[in-house]
């Protein structure tokens, strides 16, 4: 893939600036498509969910995960360890009466270990100067329709935590091993723009 | 430095600075309530500027739409670092 | 002073839209570009909250004008030769 870096005017930049580095001795032969490579075999929402199902079927582990979620991943053989730092996680629940959502308004703060790469709508200014400010429209708008006393709850990942909604469990799922409960979360169900 | 606790209402500050800050323009002069101490860290705003600071508390402040828009029924909690808090008289 | 990034409350943009199936890269240079970020933060040349400063402080119509990796770019050059890296004429091809 590294090869063919395409042929548009910013295609070349980088790859000059790669080159000049390379040439530096600031990047090693091959580091950048290791890193790539690394990346690709990383997060992806599949582990949030798997993180969701285990909850839903062990009370236990979903007290452990709200009480401290970086001591309660191991469990399902996740970490946040694998990004530049430890990120501290906060899962937040959503319940009869409160729904989470998330954001990052300055930046694109995400929990990429457990969501794999944020989509274009979480990145973009419409959706963080939004969100804030209307979140039930912003929810409406994503199919999310609201009882109105239920209470929303906002969180901007601002510093150097990251969240994950919760979702709840829906109706009907009872004869669903965790693979099969796992199988229904959704990346929007984990970030609060879906009900699961 | 005295650090704050879940529920301690908490001023954030008013202040307007030139480069990089947490804390995000919608949340400045506005009271909240701690809800959790998230740990401790430098703050993002002087490593910005490439200073070399000390760990300080970060906490999640929980603010009412109302206070924070004048407008609005939810919540919005933000992590903010110890230093983005007005210090008690 | 405000600046173009703290938007949370803002007015005036676009409707928020989704891509279906969206690949975690459009275009391979921006791949290159993310890895590239995360490799020059590894090596300390500079840190996470240095590169997001960057990126904020890019002209105003420049940051609107760029997508999210072209701000990213910018940001690397523009640390790049502020920390004496190589020259702006170096880092142009």
């Amino acid at each position: 893939m590294s090869d063919d870096h395409g042929s548009s005017p910013i295609s070349a930049r980088v790859r000059h600036v790669e080159a000049l580095l390379e040439s530096r001795g600031l990047l090693s032969d091959g580091e950048i498509d290791t890193r790539i490579d690394e990346f690709a075999a990383g997060g992806t929402p599949a582990n949030g969910a798997r993180v969701v199902a285990r909850a839903w079927v062990d009370p236990g582990f979903r007290d452990r995960l709200l009480a401290d979620a970086n001591a309660a991943l191991p469990e399902v053989g996740l970490s946040m360890a694998g990004g530049l730092q430890e990120q501290r996680l906060k899962v937040v629940a959503n319940g009869p009466d409160e729904h989470h959502v998330l954001v990052c308004t300055l930046c694109s703060c995400y929990p990429i270990a457990l969501l794999g790469p944020s989509p274009s709508w979480y990145k973009s200014e419409a959706y963080r100067s939004r969100v804030v400010r209307d979140p039930r429209s912003v929810l409406a708008e994503f199919g999310v329709a609201l009882p109105a006393a239920t209470r929303i709850a906002v969180w901007d990942a601002s510093a150097e935590s990251r969240y994950m909604v919760l979702p709840r469990r829906p109706e009907g799922t009872a004869d669903l091993d965790e693979d099969g409960l796992a199988a229904l979360v959704t990346r929007k169900g984990l970030i609060g723009t879906a009900l699961v | 430095m005295t650090a704050f606790a879940p529920g301690d209402r908490v001023r954030t500050r008013t202040v307007d600075p030139v480069g990089h800050t947490r804390l995000p323009r919608y949340a400045r002069g506005a009271w909240g309530t701690v809800v959790q101490v998230a740990g401790s860290h430098p703050l993002a705003d002087d490593r910005a500027r490439g200073l070399e600071v000390q760990p300080q508390p970060v906490y999640h402040v929980r603010f009412t739409a109302a206070d924070l828009f004048g407008t609005g029924d939810h919540t919005v909690t933000v992590e903010l670092w110890h230093d983005h808090l007005e210090v008690p008289a | 002073m405000s600046r173009i990034n703290d938007v949370g409350g803002m007015a005036g943009f676009p409707a928020i839209v989704e891509e279906p199936d969206e690949p975690r890269f459009h275009e391979d240079w921006e791949a290159h570009v993310f890895a590239l970020n995360g490799a020059l933060i590894k090596r300390g040349i500079y840190n996470l909250d240095e590169f997001r400063d960057a990126q904020e402080r890019l002209p105003v119509a420049q940051f609107l004008g760029s997508s999210y990796y072209e701000r990213w770019f910018a940001a690397i050059t523009t640390l790049l030769a502020e920390k004496g890296v190589a020259t702006p004429e170096e880092l142009a091809p």
